[in-house]
């Protein structure tokens, strides 16, 4: 078993280009967030009716992928689907870097970074926020132990894979519930805004994985059966159905409102809604299920790669719809009036992102990607050789 | 010394897990001192519940008394920056689609809340709810995450966007916010507390408008009970059930 798994090289000049390029994005977000702290977030796009913008875009989405990095460790471990045993701990500390990547990013972005620390100190339970400091410390933890067992202590791998997979479900619960659980806001507070999080964690992470795998597998000259891409292939379909179907439930059950008619409409027909038909429709499930759908290119590593690709844009876009969409809609403090002030009262805020943002939230992409990088350069994560179990073969094409 | 990579996984696990349990574990304390006996120790005296009761038909478009009294007193800055700007009170106009009413103009604070949404999302408890109701921000708590202005639905609460100093006529009483913090009507408690008004209550009926009024609930006795329970009054987004204590009459 030991030979089963080998650390990468990491001679190759592109092994040394992308470790620069990484440090690049790195040494920009350091260069953001110092920038930010000295002037204030008044140079950020952000204002007092969109708070949160680009960096929690970034943050989250990382959060968001990474619990869904789990999935081809929890099939196999949870669901014995036993094909991707081997991708076990690729998988898990795919998750670890992701998460740290993300972290990083919500971190500095706080408006007092240096009072980080104080969510450890004094906590409010009632808080989401408070929920998901132990929810993502206690997904990290249960993500290394996972990791331990899949290397040394098999006997424990299952009990350890299952919490895990039952932890990830949690945490990612957790994420969607702070917009869930927000009544103030039109667009937020919906019991269903959780497991489209969870649903939309499942498709990203699943496609991150794919995206990943083959990419470091062809950089590394290692083979890979390809009837396990077109497995993963088919996990992501099923994923991609089920976002549809909860975006559906979600706009029906809104729309069916007469209250909440008039935020559906401007969702639909608004400021933001070329983000959400272009970016979460488009790009995160009807482009990718038509890529993967159709016989030529769903039967092409390079068509998977491809709505893979789009799969992970469309995550980013529908994190960045139910934020920015959620903020923009202005408080509807007294229906039935037309509502002015100096505050911007009645207004559809406005936000236009700046490059200190953007520069912050790669500077977490490029903290998750040295730590992946520097993860299967130092560390036995992937196996030499992707093969398939004796006797199993794909069930079903398209 | 070497060690090798299983030892590092383990290691790294263990730390994890410590840094996860950490925050949940407490030194053993003390037990807590009990508190002076008093020979006249009887009850505690009531505690207030103020509340401010705003008359719109005495409030005009053209008077901005309460809002630039607050500023004054509470060192509140315009950075001449519209969206970014810091606002404990603005004055909104209402116009009815159906031109059925005729405009109102009237100020829109923080509701001080019975259940403050801002106090239950805020994760270091920076946002805090006094005993007699008044809605703070414990400003060398907050981290800046702005979790409470997403959950407000007042937009009452404004995060210090700019680098701030003292302005020129600087109220002493009232410590200005350091870039990063949210910051949000304190209901003047530096004055309250003093048994003052708030600002903006003084400044309204200096400026000969009388539409504000503050004072005890809890008192059945205080002008403001009394008009509570004799007028037409209304709260903004009732069905919230977050019972905010700023009523309005004549919206």
């Amino acid at each position: 078993m030991l030979n089963d798994y080998s650390a990468i090289e990491g001679r190759s000049p592109g092994f040394i280009k992308l470790l620069f390029g990484l440090g690049f994005l790195v040494l920009l977000g350091a260069g953001a967030f110092v920038y930010v702290e000295h002037y204030g977030h008044a140079v950020t796009g952000m204002n007092n009716q969109i708070v949160w913008g680009l960096p929690h875009i970034f943050a989250i989405s990382l959060l968001v992928m990474a619990s869904g990095a789990l999935n081809m460790g929890s099939m196999s471990t949870v669901f014995a689907v036993n094909q991707f045993e081997q991708f076990g701990r690729f998988s898990a500390f795919l998750a670890i870097a992701l998460l740290i990547g993300g972290l990083t990013v919500l971190m500095l972005d706080l408006g007092r970074p240096d009072n980080m620390l104080l969510p450890m100190v004094y906590m409010n339970f009632t808080s989401m926020f408070t929920w998901n400091v132990f929810l993502y410390t206690g997904f990290m933890t249960l993500c290394l132990l996972y990791l331990w067992t899949m290397f040394e202590y098999k006997q424990y791998k299952k009990l350890v894979g299952t919490a895990a997979f039952g932890w990830r479900l949690v945490l990612t619960t957790g994420t969607g519930s702070i917009f869930g659980v927000i009544q103030g806001r039109e667009v937020f507070g919906s019991a269903i805004t959780a497991p489209t999080f969870v649903a939309v964690s499942l498709t990203s992470g699943t496609a991150l994985g794919i995206l990943l795998l083959v990419h470091t597998f062809r950089q590394t000259n290692r083979e890979m059966d390809e009837r396990l891409i077109f497995g993963m292939r088919n996990a992501l379909m099923f994923f991609l159905m089920l976002v549809a179907y909860l975006l559906i439930v979600e706009k029906f059950t809104r729309l069916y409102d007469p209250a909440s008619q008039a935020v559906q409409m401007w969702i639909l027909t608004g400021s933001w809604a070329w983000l959400y038909w272009i970016g979460v429709w488009g790009m995160g499930v009807i482009i990718p299920l038509a890529l993967l759908f159709n016989h030529t290119l769903g039967n092409r590593v390079s068509g998977v790669l491809l709505a893979s690709g789009c799969v992970v844009i469309g995550a980013f876009c529908f994190v960045a719809h139910t934020l920015l969409a959620g903020q923009s809609y202005p408080f509807d403090m007294f229906p039935g009036f037309k509502v002015e002030s100096s505050f911007q009262d009645g207004v559809v805020g406005s936000y236009t992102p700046t490059l200190p943002e953007l520069f912050l939230g790669l500077g977490g992409v490029g903290i998750s990607g040295l730590i992946y990088l520097l993860g299967i350069r130092f560390f036995r994560m992937l196996p030499k050789k992707g093969v398939v179990p004796p006797g199993w073969d794909l069930p079903w094409s398209p | 010394m070497t060690m090798d990579r299983r030892s590092v996984l383990g290691l790294g696990g263990a730390i994890a897990a410590g840094v996860a349990l950490a925050p949940g574990l407490h030194l053993i304390a003390a037990p807590a001192a009990p508190a002076t006996p008093t020979d006249d120790a009887t009850e505690a005296p009531p505690v207030p519940r103020w509340a401010l009761l705003i008359d719109t038909t005495r409030c005009t478009t053209d008077c901005t008394a309460c809002t630039s009294a607050c500023r004054t007193e509470n060192n509140v800055q315009l950075f001449g920056d519209p969206e970014r700007d810091i606002h404990w009170i603005r004055k909104v106009e209402l116009r009815d689609m159906n031109l059925r009413h005729p405009p109102v103009s009237l100020p829109v604070l923080c509701n001080h809340c019975e259940h403050p949404p801002c106090v239950h999302v805020c994760p270091t408890a920076a946002s805090f709810i006094r005993k007699d109701g008044v809605v703070l921000v414990d400003k060398h708590r907050c981290i800046g995450c702005r979790y409470c202005m997403i959950a407000c639905p007042y937009k009452a609460r404004s995060l210090v966007f700019h680098k701030t100093k003292p302005p020129k006529d600087n109220n002493p009483a009232v410590p200005i916010r350091a870039a990063g913090v949210v910051e949000k009507c304190t209901f003047c408690v530096h004055r309250v507390d003093n048994g003052e008004q708030p600002a903006c209550v003084a400044a309204c009926a200096k400026a000969d408008k009388n539409a504000m009024l503050f004072g005890d609930i809890n008192d059945p006795k205080s002008e403001i009970s009394q008009r509570l329970l004799k007028e037409k009054t209304q709260t903004i987004r009732p069905d919230l059930g977050l019972k905010p204590h700023v009523h309005y009459k004549g919206i």
